[in-house]
């Protein structure tokens, strides 16, 4: 327990943070959630609607849920590739006894990429006229058949925007994975060894249950992340051919800014945000049951 | 905690409230001769044109000329060229009430709301009050033109629009250049067969593809359909809207268009076209510099010509009647609109059109000559031509008429119709679907 001055001390240093985040993040989603209730596109006259929107979302907009569904896809890919990724690395890495840094780093150079660039350089690789990257190994390796305009295809277009994300931020999780793989007690490690134990078993037994915690923040971290996807799927597709990558985020862009429809676009907002809220819940409540199981 | 939140939304009430307040300009937007002393100030342009482009380049000039006369006045040139984030930046400016002196748009329905609120200078009047209305081309004008007949742009550029091609890959499919609209997809499955790319398109910026729905309806019901279209008086489903429906479906079935061309960008296409890759390629006078001088790669240089777009059976529109646009107009804000900026304008729209038609460009107005580049193709002077022989009526780019929301569906449905992901009635009930949704709620 603190003296009650320092107490005091830490309050005022908490608060300029808090004011900031207040301003920064708490006010514009209140700002949203108020804006949800009106019909309003900026120049007009704001005209309160009620629930209106939020019936034309839930209701009345194939797009929106077509939309929605495409952004839990974008997220089931970013978190397999980041995610299962991240600790597969890691675990490797952990094993590893010489350059493990320039491995490490090589792992973490996409990170510090420009988005912009990872876009147009994915935009490359994908292409089919003239040929790209992918088509061409395609070719070489004698799978010429598959060879298509991946960003063109319908089928194709949702795993090929999240990949670029997913391979992006794989080398940040397996940064904080490996460091939390590097913790995990020795000798219980070894203990564990000499009683028999599989590397599947040390793995399963000890190794996960030991960085559980970090495990738990590197999930909401990715899958907030996730769910916020933006940039890539924008630069690269714009959301087509037709809806096949549009996200809700890229959809309450241009919902907003293209079509100007400032209160439909804070109702899908609103609906993202409470999304978030209800991924993060969902995370938290089934690792703890895990937990208590 | 409860009572924190609340008073936090009383704020954001408040705050969106008084924004909205402010909404209103008091300045009018018919009085284009303001009186008064004329102080020099910095004054800012905001525009979307080629940073390093002609009108930049004159206007920068003109405005330096002008400060020689009256020190302390500056013209701020902010371009944003990339169109999408440009129209993003008006219109949050606009719904900050903070639009500069001057600003670029189109003939959108947005822009007619800012007019009708009394937010842009009369541009008819003001061209008639400085003298030079009678100067202007009738087309570059109508192009900037709300569907009312009222003037609040004023062009800067006049382009025509053209579909180049490549005589010796036509020829090596053994086929002639389209003498019908309705010619284009057999052409397609024979250049297909002969291994030539048929046409080269731009599908990432999405208003190429936009282009060429345009054309068929404004051969079979001219440039009303649109006009019509766009309010849900007239349909995709009824005869024109269907023509053309069927008339894309049928280019995408004959592999019109480059593998993968909804994520190729502007430079791909046009590269495509003068590496001698493609047969055809539809793309305005603007690109003149670079397809109809020494710049052109010399192995397609003495195959490439271009034909204006054709006609069709029965077609009401005739065949010197195409797509001539006068580039993004630029609008006066009425609330800003003062003795300094009308004097600008005076100078520099009388001083524009010469030296605007001295970098082989067309001048919105007949005044003024445009020069030839010394390393022009015989093309150039072909191409420039044409706009001596131009027909009464245009075909609008749909891109600027239909609603935000519809033409953004229209853009992305297009791609499904052409890459046969829908069919062309699934295509039809969308499209009507999505009008009648909100085309309403832009043209009450």
């Amino acid at each position: 327990m603190l003296p009650n001055r320092s107490r005091l001390s830490v309050l005022i240093f908490l608060l300029p943070p808090l004011l900031l985040y207040g301003a920064a993040v708490l006010f514009p989603i209140l700002q949203s959630l108020f804006l949800s209730f009106f019909s309003w596109n900026g120049i007009s006259d704001m005209e309160f609607v009620g629930l209106a929107n939020y019936a034309r979302m839930l209701f009345g907009d194939d797009v929106f849920w077509r939309s929605f569904f495409n952004a839990l896809g974008y997220l089931a890919i970013c978190l397999v590739l980041q995610l299962g990724g991240a600790l597969l690395v890691a675990s490797l890495l952990a094993s590893l006894r010489r350059g493990r840094e320039v491995v490490k780093t090589l792992y973490l150079l996409p990170a510090v990429i420009s988005t912009v660039a990872i876009a147009f350089l994915f935009v490359r690789i994908y292409s089919i006229d003239p040929v790209g990257l992918l088509n061409q190994l395609l070719d070489w390796i004698g799978l010429g058949g598959l060879e298509r305009a991946w960003l063109s295809d319908v089928n194709t277009v949702l795993a090929a925007v999240s990949i670029p994300e997913g391979w992006r931020f794989t080398g940040l999780y397996m940064l904080i994975i490996y460091a939390a793989l590097l913790s995990v007690p020795q000798e219980l490690e070894e203990a564990a060894r000499l009683d028999g134990a599989s590397r599947w078993q040390v793995f399963t037994k000890i190794r996960f249950p030991h960085i559980m915690p970090v495990w738990i923040t590197t999930t909401i971290m990715a899958t907030t992340y996730g769910l916020r996807g933006f940039d890539i799927p924008y630069l690269m597709t714009n959301g087509g051919p037709g809806q096949s990558s549009e996200l809700l985020t890229t959809y309450m862009y241009k919902t907003a800014f293209t079509s100007t429809d400032f209160g439909y676009a804070s109702t899908i907002s609103v609906f993202i945000v409470v999304e978030c809220l209800v991924a993060v819940g969902l995370i938290l409540f089934m690792l703890k049951r895990k937990a208590d199981a | 905690m409860m009572k924190m939140i609340r008073t936090a939304a009383v704020a954001a009430a408040t705050v969106l409230a008084l924004a909205a307040c402010g909404g209103g300009g008091s300045a009018s937007s018919s009085n284009v001769n303001p009186t008064g002393e004329i102080k020099p100030r910095e004054i800012s342009w905001l525009l979307s044109r080629p940073a390093d482009g002609a009108v930049i380049n004159i206007m920068k000039q003109i405005a330096a000329d002008y400060a020689k006369d009256h020190p302390g006045f500056e013209l701020n040139l902010i371009t944003t060229p990339d169109r999408p984030s440009y129209i993003q930046k008006l219109e949050t400016l606009a719904a900050a009430n903070k639009l500069p002196e001057l600003f670029d748009t189109d003939a959108t329905p947005y822009a007619q709301q800012l007019a009708k609120q009394g937010k842009m200078v009369d541009a008819e009047k003001l061209l008639k009050d400085l003298g030079v209305y009678d100067n202007y081309r009738s087309n570059a004008l109508d192009y900037q033109r709300f569907d009312d007949g009222s003037l609040y742009m004023i062009p800067f550029q006049f382009e025509l629009e053209f579909v180049w091609y490549n005589k010796k890959l036509l020829q090596q499919a053994g086929v002639a250049a389209p003498t019908s609209l309705d010619d284009i997809p057999a052409m397609c499955t024979s250049l297909r067969n002969a291994g030539i790319t048929p046409i080269a398109l731009n599908g990432q910026d999405q208003w190429p593809l936009e282009r060429y729905m345009a054309y068929q309806p404004f051969r079979a019901a001219g440039p009303d359909f649109i006009q019509k279209l766009k309010r849900g008086e007239a349909k995709f489903s009824d005869p024109a809207g269907q023509k053309a429906v069927e008339w894309m479906a049928a280019l995408g079935k004959a592999k019109c268009f480059q593998d993968g061309f909804s994520s190729q960008g502007y430079s791909d296409a046009q590269n495509l076209f003068t590496s001698g890759k493609a047969a055809m390629y539809n793309i305005g006078t603007w690109e003149l510099p670079s397809l109809a001088t020494d710049k052109l790669n010399p192995t397609v240089r003495d195959d490439v010509d271009f034909f204006t777009l054709p006609t069709t059976q029965g077609s009401v529109t005739a065949a010197n009647e195409y797509v001539s646009p006068s580039g993004i107009g630029m609008a006066v804000n009425a609330k800003t609109y003062d003795p300094l900026v009308s004097d600008f304008l005076k100078f520099a729209l009388k001083k524009y059109p010469a030296a605007y038609a001295a970098t082989g460009a067309l001048s919105p107005t007949v005044d003024a000559q445009t020069e030839i580049p010394a390393n022009a193709s015989p093309l150039f002077t072909k191409a420039l031509d044409q706009a001596k022989d131009l027909g009464g009526q245009q075909a609008m780019p749909w891109d600027t008429q239909l609603d935000p929301t519809t033409n953004g569906r229209l853009q992305q449905e297009l791609v499904l119709l052409v890459q046969g992901d829908i069919t062309p009635e699934e295509f039809t009930t969308t499209m009507d679907k999505t009008i009648a949704q909100n085309a309403p709620k832009f043209f009450k």
